[in-house]
């Protein structure tokens, strides 16, 4: 029996410091004057402000909780083995806190295989139950993510008003501030607490029945059939309540309103796998084929109304609500698309006295993704290995090398991860309509109209991922040093991808097979272990080299563009997806070259005759004319940064002396640039970090940071948003202590109790949260900071028995 | 019953599947059935043009001598780039029509479609019906293109659905096609009347329009060979010799205020609600409107009249006029131009100080005191916006007031312009309901009457236009002072941006950016 559990705090392992009040009014104040206004506030104004309101503080949770427990019972006898376990995990969430995100499961598994007739079949199966609680808030792109409106929104915006209710920025709505009627700074503003309050009351639960149960039959020697039957069951039920509110102008809910959903959907998977296993003279070959079908089905249900009778989320049934106009009610229900996979495979093995390997595979593999004609895709791969240590030419080296193998592989995998029927052109009947009678209005006197919403790929096919490798594995000194080597080469050909499409085309863009993608690289992975009496160490370290390329586009001008309207409202392009002969998502912009100190340097930067930037002001950013052609535009883009790490590194250590073990583990990458937009450019009333302090505000003041304007002059796409994203993180110290001995009853194997830190230390130079960002706003984009829920650093104590 | 299902597995057949809650193009456009819905999407296109970016009717507004970009004073500098058609006023603002220049291809796709499989269709031998559903398609598109080509003259002219990067066409281009849409429209469209429709009455004040603008703005004698000034005049005078419209207000002397619901309503006498004396939508003067609906949501429908919020009080209403964004404050040139007596005046404009209104301009950029009384949202005596008191989602995507392309006030105007016989009896049946006496029909005295009678309907600029760019410049230029924030500010728009603009206006630079470089910045906008 075992039973482990843990039990820690999570905070936010480095906050952003954005601007307080005086020094957010000294800012505002110089980006009016720099635009040819009077400043807002005088300076006698500005020494009188308080901190104002710290919105990072106001947003993120301090010692959100999360915990872990279970109990397991694992025994067996010569008929039967068996494993079940319990278990329940709760995690609180660092923004927002257990109100608004918060995660729960509670999880059985019972795993059990019996043998019959003298084992000639055994029988067996493997089941998860869980049953998920779970409340959060959104992440995502700058629209919705709750946390942006921490970056932006502005230290003078109060919390509360004088009645305590979240302050209502609107002008003339009667609100009191410390007395006096509230007049807003900024009418656009508004309380990013609030409307997290207010848009993310919700209780959503879902179970899920996961397993499999198989037989296998043994009716000669050396042929096995096996046979899996795997089940994936799960059902959802949510419920949301969305109050009335009204926090700015821009910012308001009119009428509340409750949403129910319920979904349900099964998967199902049949494995049909016969082996047959032989030798000849110690050539140990084995032979294998098989097939496997999965289908998965399910369907959804919606509705959302508004006026609830008891306006709270307790009460936030449909019964409880009273409209009845159309105009107010949403009601939806579908099938999931349907998926179905079909394969069919086989693999020989072959070695002779385990020294020489060889493998060779071949699958065919169908999906109802694809329109027919391309459904199938056919997979082969390769691969041998040569244990050299075993050779009898290796036998003088047997005392210090104990094992060396080489290996080299080729093979194929298909990947189909894309919506249902993307190669048809679906007619979309769902809010077309249009009204064609007189009344001034009228909600249910709508005509229901069609059109062609998405354009049609018919040749979509399957993406191939292809790798070769070579590599070798090495111990030696007894198996105290060890040593892996790989050196790889993958290509994505086809690769699936939805690329913008030009405006004229009239319609969505379809999915489309868009190019080949090459990952070229070394993966290198050092270990020590040794003991001196009681004393047991090991240190392990491993590095990745990988350069990333596309090799082939094939749209009409070899670019898959990006995504515009993403770093802040209505910016432009600022990356490529895919460009032959760059990586991928790399950042596309102008190059700057520091900044114009005053305007003879603007007179100065001359090419071709004319004044490169003729209406820059002294404070401005100097873009780079990369074609010398005296004018800055799109010709003069080219790359500025790439997402991705050209190493990726990380190293372990660790010891035990008797009963106490420690350990240490560390990970990090060098070589990539994150783009970072906090601010929303847009919005001349939007924050700052206090990065800005370093701007320019005077002659040599600053040759990075441009002056503050109004306007977003200086937030094109260009450098000005791409920082190093190297990091090395320390993230695992564990420190631990068994107690069994000390305990000493027959019965106890382990008693450990431990104390671990997560996400220790970070080493960085990036200044933002976490300069680990996986997101990306679209497939084939990456390392994208537009304030991402940060990865908290958890400090937790622990146990393990084992009896 | 499982293993049956994967029986059938071994079967290629298994893995065939088709979508349940969408149709597609495959078994769609077969029936008269599809037809209707393919051309009601088609409608559905008309609402979308206008829903985000800067609306058409708004944006002409703008360009005009009527008004002032406005918008509130802590606003971004994007209004007052159009107004004063000057990039560097908001250089950051590259993609303002972006929404607008999709939303067109999307719409102008519906049409191409439905036109392109107007043979698969099982007509059963209706040809009338047929004919109907293809005048309608492609007025639907010529009004679409005439939209682009007054916005951006020189788009890509599609009018076959296709993927290719397509460059921008010659003006004429555009114009011949639009001319062929039309005139197809003007002989098949149906000959009667039906609310939100268009029929072939519609098609030929269109093409009037068209004409008009053409002929104007680029000096020629025709429209690209297509039609001429008789045959114009002739579509004009068979509208009125239909029958079918009449001018509103005429007849009881009441003039022009029930056209519009502000200049129409009035707190009622409980003060809990608004009389009204509207004429109500699709009335006897609507030769072709854009319907709108309540039934506007954040889910996809987008039935509501999306920028009439801008034209709204900024966050303040005085029954029955609603708050918006003030957006196009009104100049006080305009104001005080109407000629004494013009009971229009007090039907299109609304005087802040005039009708005693306590507004507070603290966050209105660009006050003159005068604002839009034709198209603005309404608000109860308590102060509701009208639109949410009767269960739209909000107010800002929640109105529903029709925008009327077309009244039969402009083809009167337009056939006297045109020289028709009857030019002065049309002429002073226009200023007779305005509560005003007879002037010589010539043409100054109609380009003049016309600034009066459809201030702020979107047509103001493009008159101005039509009468030489040299002529728009002068009227337009401006060198006067506002009140920002309630601070006395210079506003000055300069006659050189605009000739140097030609009057056009910006094409998005993300769709130059996606077109890598195949179509081509405006002059004056690069």
């Amino acid at each position: 029996m075992t039973f482990d559990a843990y039990y820690g705090v999570q905070n936010v392992a480095r906050k952003i410091d954005m601007l307080n009040a005086r020094e957010y009014a000294v800012i505002m104040n110089e980006a009016a004057i720099n635009n040819g206004k009077a400043p807002y506030f005088a300076i006698g104004e500005i020494t009188q402000m308080g901190e104002g309101t710290n919105w990072i503080d106001e947003m993120l949770y301090d010692n959100a909780i999360t915990q872990n427990y279970s109990l397991g019972v694992s025994g067996g006898s010569e008929k039967t083995i068996y494993s079940m376990s319990l278990g329940y995990t709760g995690q609180e969430g660092i923004v927002g806190g257990p109100d608004y995100s918060n995660y729960n499961r509670y999880s059985f598994r019972i795993n059990s295989e019996h043998n019959l007739y003298n084992n000639i079949v055994k029988v067996g199966e493997n089941l998860t139950f869980s049953y998920i609680k779970r409340n959060g808030i959104s992440v995502g792109n700058q629209y919705n993510n709750t946390l942006r409106g921490a970056f932006n929104t502005s230290p003078f915006l109060p919390m509360y008003d004088d009645d305590g209710n979240f302050l209502n920025n609107s002008r003339d709505a009667g609100v009191i501030y410390q007395g006096k009627e509230w007049v807003p700074w900024y009418d656009g503003e508004s309380n990013p607490y609030a409307s997290m309050v207010y848009n993310n009351q919700n209780r959503n639960n879902n179970q899920k029945l996961f397993g499999n149960v198989y037989v296998q039959v043994n009716p000669i020697k050396g042929l096995t059939y096996k046979s899996i039957l795997g089940v994936d069951f799960y059902t959802g039920e949510g419920r949301a309540f969305l109050p009335s509110y009204t926090l700015s102008m821009y910012a308001q809910r009119l009428n509340d309103e409750a949403s129910q959903s319920l979904s349900k959907g099964l998967a199902l998977t049949w494995d049909n796998v016969a082996t047959y296993e032989f030798s000849v003279d110690h050539h140990d070959i084995s032979v294998m084929g098989g097939m496997s079908a999965y289908r998965n089905k399910g369907s959804s249900m919606y509705t959302r109304n508004a006026k609830l009778v008891i306006a709270d989320l307790r009460h936030a049934y449909i019964d409880n609500t009273l409209n009845t106009d159309f105009s107010l009610l949403d009601i939806s229900g579908a099938p999931f698309d349907e998926s179905k996979l079909l394969s069919y495979f086989g693999r020989v093995s072959y070695n002779y006295l385990e020294k020489y390997l060889f493998n060779a595979t071949f699958r065919a593999d169908g999906s109802s993704r694809f329109a027919k004609g391309n459904r199938w895709g056919y997979f082969p791969s390769v691969s041998a290995g040569w244990v050299m240590s075993s050779e009898s030419f290796m036998s003088k080296t047997q005392n210090w090398l104990d094992f060396l193998k080489l290996r080299v592989s080729w093979g194929q995998v298909g990947n189909q991860n894309i919506g249902a029927w993307q190669y048809l052109a679906p007619i979309q009947t769902a809010n077309v309509n249009y009204y064609f009678g007189s009344a001034d209005f009228d909600a249910s006197g709508n005509t229901p109209g069609a059109y062609p919403s998405r354009l049609a790929n018919e040749d979509l096919k399957w993406e191939t991922s292809e790798q070769f490798n070579i590599g070798f594995d090495a111990r030696f000194l007894a198996g105290r040093l060890g040593f892996n080597f790989d050196w790889y080469k993958k290509t994505t050909k086809d690769w699936l991808i939805e690329a913008p499409i030009l405006a004229t085309a009239g319609a969505d863009a379809p999915y489309i097979n868009g190019g080949n993608v090459k990952n070229t690289g070394v993966e290198l992975n050092v270990d020590w272990n040794d003991q001196t009496g009681n004393f047991k160490y090991f240190v392990n370290a491993n590095v990745s080299f990988n350069s990333n390329k596309v090799t082939e586009v094939p749209t009409s001008d070899g670019i898959v563009h990006g995504l515009t309207n993403m770093l802040y409202a209505n910016s432009p392009e600022f990356y490529h997806r895919a460009r032959t002969g760059y990586p991928i998502g790399y950042f596309y912009g102008w190059q700057t070259d520091g900044v114009f100190q005053n305007e003879s340097e603007i007179l100065n930067y001359k090419n071709n005759g004319k004044v490169v930037q003729p209406n820059a002001k002294p404070g401005d950013l100097k873009y780079i004319d990369q074609n010398q052609d005296g004018v800055i535009n799109e010709a003069d883009k080219t790359m500025i940064g790439d997402p991705n790490p050209d190493v990726i590194f990380g190293f372990s250590a660790g010891f035990t002396f008797k009963n106490f073990d420690f350990s240490l583990a560390a990970n990090g990458v060098a070589g990539n640039q994150i783009c970072q937009s906090y601010r929303d450019h847009s919005n001349a009333y939007a924050n700052y970090t206090d990065e800005i302090l370093g701007r320019w505000h005077g002659e040599g003041t600053s040759n990075t940071i441009p002056r503050v304007t109004e306007t977003n002059i200086n937030y094109l796409p260009s450098d000005i948003f791409i920082k190093s994203g190297d990091f090395l993180r320390i993230n695992n110290i564990t420190v631990g202590y068994d107690f069994s001995r000390m305990i000493n009853k027959s019965f106890l194997n382990q008693f450990r109790i431990y104390a671990s830190v997560q996400n220790a230390f970070t080493f960085t130079k990036y200044n933002g949260m976490d300069p680990e960002i996986g997101y990306g706003v679209e497939n084939g984009s990456s390392g994208i900071d537009l304030g991402y829920y940060p990865r908290p650093r958890i400090m937790l104590i622990g146990v393990n028995v084992k009896f | 019953m499982v293993f049956t299902a994967f029986l059938s597995a071994c079967s290629s057949s298994f893995l065939d599947s088709e979508p349940i809650t969408l149709l597609t193009d495959v078994n769609f456009y077969k029936t008269k059935k599809d037809a209707e819905s393919a051309i009601v999407g088609c409608y559905d296109g008309l609402q979308i043009i206008y829903s985000d970016g800067i609306a058409f009717p708004v944006a002409s507004e703008v360009f005009s001598d009527n008004t002032f970009g406005g918008t509130g004073n802590t606003d971004g500098l994007g209004y007052q780039q159009i107004d004063e058609f000057d990039l560097l006023r908001s250089p950051s603002d590259l993609n303002q029509f972006e929404p607008n220049w999709k939303n067109y291809y999307r719409a102008i796709y519906r049409v191409n479609v439905l036109l392109s499989k107007m043979d698969q269709i099982d007509w059963e031998g209706d040809t009338d019906y047929r004919n109907s559903v293809e005048s309608q398609a492609r007025f639907l598109r010529a009004y679409f293109y005439f939209d682009m080509v007054r916005l951006w003259e020189k788009v890509p002219l599609i009018i076959e659905p296709t993927r290719e990067n397509i460059p921008q066409s010659e003006p004429d281009a555009i114009y011949a096609q639009i001319a062929d849409d039309l005139l197809f429209a003007s002989e098949y469209g149906d000959a009667g009347k039906s609310p939100g429709r268009v029929n072939r009455w519609a098609a030929k004040a269109l093409l009037a329009r068209v004409y008009l603008f053409y002929t104007g703005y680029y000096g020629e004698d025709d429209l690209v060979g297509k039609v001429n000034q008789n045959q114009v005049l002739q579509g004009l005078e068979d509208i009125i010799a239909s029958g079918l419209y009449d001018l509103v207000g005429y007849d009881d002397g009441n003039g022009f205020k029930d056209l519009w619901p502000a200049a129409s309503s009035w707190p009622n006498e409980k003060g809990d609600g608004l009389e009204t004396s509207y004429v109500g939508k699709d009335n006897k003067e609507t030769v072709f409107s854009i319907k709108y609906n309540i039934t506007s949501d954040y889910d996809g429908n987008i039935d509501g009249n999306h920028w009439l919020v801008m034209l709204g009080l900024r966050e303040q209403s005085f029954c029955p006029y609603g708050k918006g964004w003030g957006a196009c404050t009104v100049s006080p040139k305009l104001y005080n131009a109407f000629e004494s007596g013009d009971l229009r005046r007090n039907s299109s404009i609304i005087g802040i100080v005039e009708e005693g209104l306590n507004f507070n301009n603290a966050g209105q950029r660009e006050y003159t005191g005068y604002s839009n009384k034709k198209y603005t949202p309404l608000s109860l005596p308590d102060g509701r916006d009208v639109a949410e008191a009767n269960n739209a989602v909000n107010f800002m995507i929640g109105q529903y007031q029709d925008y009327v392309v077309i009244r039969y006030a402009d083809v009167l105007l337009m056939a006297a312009e045109l020289g028709s016989p009857n030019a002065q009896i049309y002429f002073d049946k226009v200023r007779k309901r305005a509560g005003l006496t007879s002037k010589p029909a010539n043409h100054n005295n109609i380009m003049a009457e016309r600034r009066f009678e459809f201030a702020f309907e979107g047509i103001r600029y493009w008159d101005l236009l039509r009468q030489g760019l040299e002529v728009a410049a002068n009227t337009i230029a401006e060198s006067t002072t506002v009140l920002n924030g309630g601070v006395e500010t210079n506003k000055v728009i300069k006659k050189e941006n605009i000739i140097k603009t030609r009057g056009f206006q910006m094409i998005p630079y993300n769709q130059i950016t996606l077109s890598g470089g195949v179509l081509k910045q405006n002059q004056g906008w690069e």
